[in-house]
């Protein structure tokens, strides 16, 4: 009998609404209200612990064979770029306040093109460099020009 | 009501109405049309430019986007094998199989016209059927909301393929996430933990953007370098055989009964809370193939199942918007975003939502009644353009579907705090898909939890006896129901377990 990914992750379900659930306790109750603030978190909280329970006995009990047969079949997932795609995705929302939705954009549209699919030829970098660039440019015309809806301004270009 | 109707119809037929309709079911149709990108994600894309519009012109829009995101999965359903959108399912069945014997072009416009007629014959239903409805609802106490709530999660949890189990706990995570901040009675900060970041609770839109959109692309971009799996046989960039329209139409009306009963089983999925166009689309594929005279035709390109599916899929989207505009809960995700751009412009939905917003109602109806010529239109002027774009690469897609996702979030409400939350959710969403949660039963749990709580407490405070949820007809009834699904999803994924032991002996 060994723990596989369900039982992990029906681990950390448990023990997260365990802890919640002793918080749901310990909320004040009001005066005029029959029941507290706590009351509807800790059934949702006490049925997503009974249920994250039941996961991890389920997957302790489960056949192993089938499913480690099952997943060497699965085709290869490329995890790297994924990773990657969260990483621009992060540096991006840290640098809007910083640069401003314009320059952030054409960096960032620009960064994660070149990440996803590398271009090899002049023109394909030209094609790039038009997409990020047009990307900011009809955003902010459509956005903050036509729609009036503000977009973030950057705290180092001011704009 | 037909007055109102016909005032509706004068209303959005308005260039100022008139073009975010159009654009939106453009929109639709290339989002539809795009392997991986889902009507939902095509309308969270189109929700942004919805803050700076009239409410009405936004709504259109949307209702646009989802007519048109209904039957543009066809297309690539017919020519790659693969559906556009999951709502397209069951096209491909038929679709692909026919358009590969050399008939492409009669695959993908029975399939548009079905949309059509499908769509409009949901129409009847929606401008009818959505007052008597709401009437209904509005005998509905905190017990029946309550129960209504606990059936729609109940049932979106039975339905999620991979099991029951994790369906309910994805459920609980929704309702979890929609717990955190202030509660909504005493104001008492709850799940804080002194944080001024999620002080004020998580914002229903970046949750619901990040967790949807984020799980959608990285899952996409995973797969970036593989080759499709029928790529080999697609037929991108083909050419459509000459065809006449008169005779499409002929196929389609010479059995009114398949067409009638598709729609139907299409409506009444849609009606159903949060189960979505995928389920119609399919189920209406398997009716069409029990009451067919030929059903050993089905799967190698016979019209009836590409019929069958796309006007189920279109009358779908009537259903969904009935069950927002007469109970105010959303029938899919789609409707999820709807009802969030109501939020934002001020506008409760509910039972009264038709007697209280006359304007927008019909409005509405008449915008998914023009939403289906309009998308007509589209297809015909477009279609070489729509054969094409099929093949646009995701490393041009991705990164400017993210940048909307992020404008969507951050015209919230103009802070950044929303652009962190969606980052930190389109986290939480894809470590949620890549452990195998269904994402379905906690997009409906996040919509839900706050009603869910209200109701429960306003009904505990009208009466603090529990039994009343039982007792009174409805809402035991709703709650059986609710019972009996969850009953009928262990049944059925037992029998699949034992199937799977008989076909896999243990050594």
């Amino acid at each position: 009998m060994s723990i596989g990914r369900d039982g992990i992750a029906g681990l950390i379900l448990l023990a997260v609404s365990l802890v919640l659930l002793v918080q749901s306790f310990q909320l004040p109750s009001l005066p005029i209200v029959p029941v507290g603030p706590g009351f509807y978190p800790s059934i949702v909280l006490s049925f997503m612990a009974a249920a994250s329970a039941l996961l991890v006995l389920q997957d302790l009990l489960k056949r192993r064979g089938l499913a480690a047969a099952s997943a060497s079949e699965a085709p290869r997932r490329n995890y790297r770029l994924v990773v990657i795609t969260f990483g621009i995705v992060g540096a991006y929302v840290a640098l809007l306040p910083l640069l401003g939705f314009r320059v952030a954009t054409v960096l960032f549209v620009g960064a994660l093109q070149t990440a996803l699919g590398r271009p090899r030829k002049v023109r394909q970098w030209l094609a790039l460099a038009a997409i990020a660039l047009g990307t900011a440019a009809a955003s902010y015309l459509i956005f903050e020009r036509y729609l009036l809806v503000l977009l973030p301004r950057g705290a180092w270009t001011g704009f | 009501m037909l007055d109102l109707l016909a005032n509706g119809l004068v209303n959005i037929a308005q260039w100022k109405y008139l073009l975010p309709l159009f654009a939106g079911t453009f929109i639709g149709v290339i989002g539809g049309s795009l392997p991986g990108v889902t009507i939902t994600m095509t309308v969270i894309v189109v929700l942004p430019f919805t803050y700076g519009l009239d409410p009405l012109a936004g709504l259109a829009a949307m209702t646009g986007v989802y007519v048109g995101g209904s039957t543009g999965g066809l297309i690539t359903s017919c020519l790659l094998g693969i559906p556009g959108s999951p709502a397209s399912i069951a096209t491909t069945f038929d679709g692909f199989p026919m358009a590969r014997n050399g008939e492409p072009g009669r695959a993908i416009w029975l399939g548009v016209w079905a949309s059509v007629w499908g769509g409009l014959i949901g129409a009847l239903f929606l401008v009818f059927l959505t007052g008597p409805l709401a009437a209904i609802a509005l005998e509905f106490g905190p017990w029946e909301y309550f129960s209504l709530f606990v059936l729609a999660m109940a049932m979106v949890a039975g339905l999620t393929e991979a099991s029951l189990l994790k369906g309910l706990i994805s459920t609980a995570i929704g309702l979890l996430i929609t717990v955190v901040g202030h509660d909504p009675i005493g104001s008492v900060p709850r799940f804080t933990f002194g944080s001024e970041f999620i002080g004020g609770g998580f914002p229903f839109l970046p949750v619901l953007i990040g967790i949807f959109a984020f799980a959608q692309i990285m899952t996409d971009l995973e797969k970036l370098n593989q080759p499709r799996g029928q790529a080999a046989e697609a037929l991108v960039g083909v050419r459509l055989e000459r065809f006449s329209h008169a005779k499409v139409n002929w196929e389609i009306f010479r059995q009114p009964f398949l067409l009638a009963w598709a729609t139907i089983v299409g409506l009444i999925i849609g009606i159903l809370p949060a189960i979505g166009g995928s389920a119609s689309s399919v189920m209406a594929y398997d009716q069409a193939k029990k009451f067919s005279k030929t059903p050993e035709r089905f799967g190698k390109g016979h019209p009836e199942g590409i019929i069958a599916s796309e006007a189920a899929n279109n009358a779908n989207v009537s259903g969904s918007l009935m069950t927002i505009m007469a109970f105010g809960i959303p029938g899919d995700a789609v409707t999820a975003v709807m009802l969030g751009a109501m939020t934002i412009h001020g506008i409760q939905s509910g039972p009264l939502f038709i007697s209280q917003n006359p304007d927008i109602a019909y409005g509405i109806y008449a915008a998914y009644i023009l939403a289906h010529p309009c998308m007509l239109l589209i297809c015909v002027v477009l279609m070489p353009l729509m054969l094409r774009v099929t093949s646009v690469r995701m490393a041009v897609l991705a990164p400017v579907v993210l940048v909307l996702c992020v404008v969507g979030a951050y015209a919230l409400n103009n802070t950044m705090q929303s652009v962190y939350v969606l980052l930190l959710f389109g986290v939480v969403g894809y470590v949620l898909v890549k452990l195998g949660f269904p994402l379905a039963p906690l997009i409906l749990g996040l919509i839900l939890g706050d009603q869910i709580e209200i109701n429960l407490v306003r009904a505990i405070m009208t009466d603090p006896s529990p039994w009343l949820f039982l007792t009174r007809p409805i809402s035991g009834g709703l709650l059986a129901a609710a019972a009996a699904s969850v009953a009928l999803a262990i049944w059925q994924h037992v029998r699949h377990q034992n199937r799977v032991a008989e076909e896999a002996p243990d050594f």
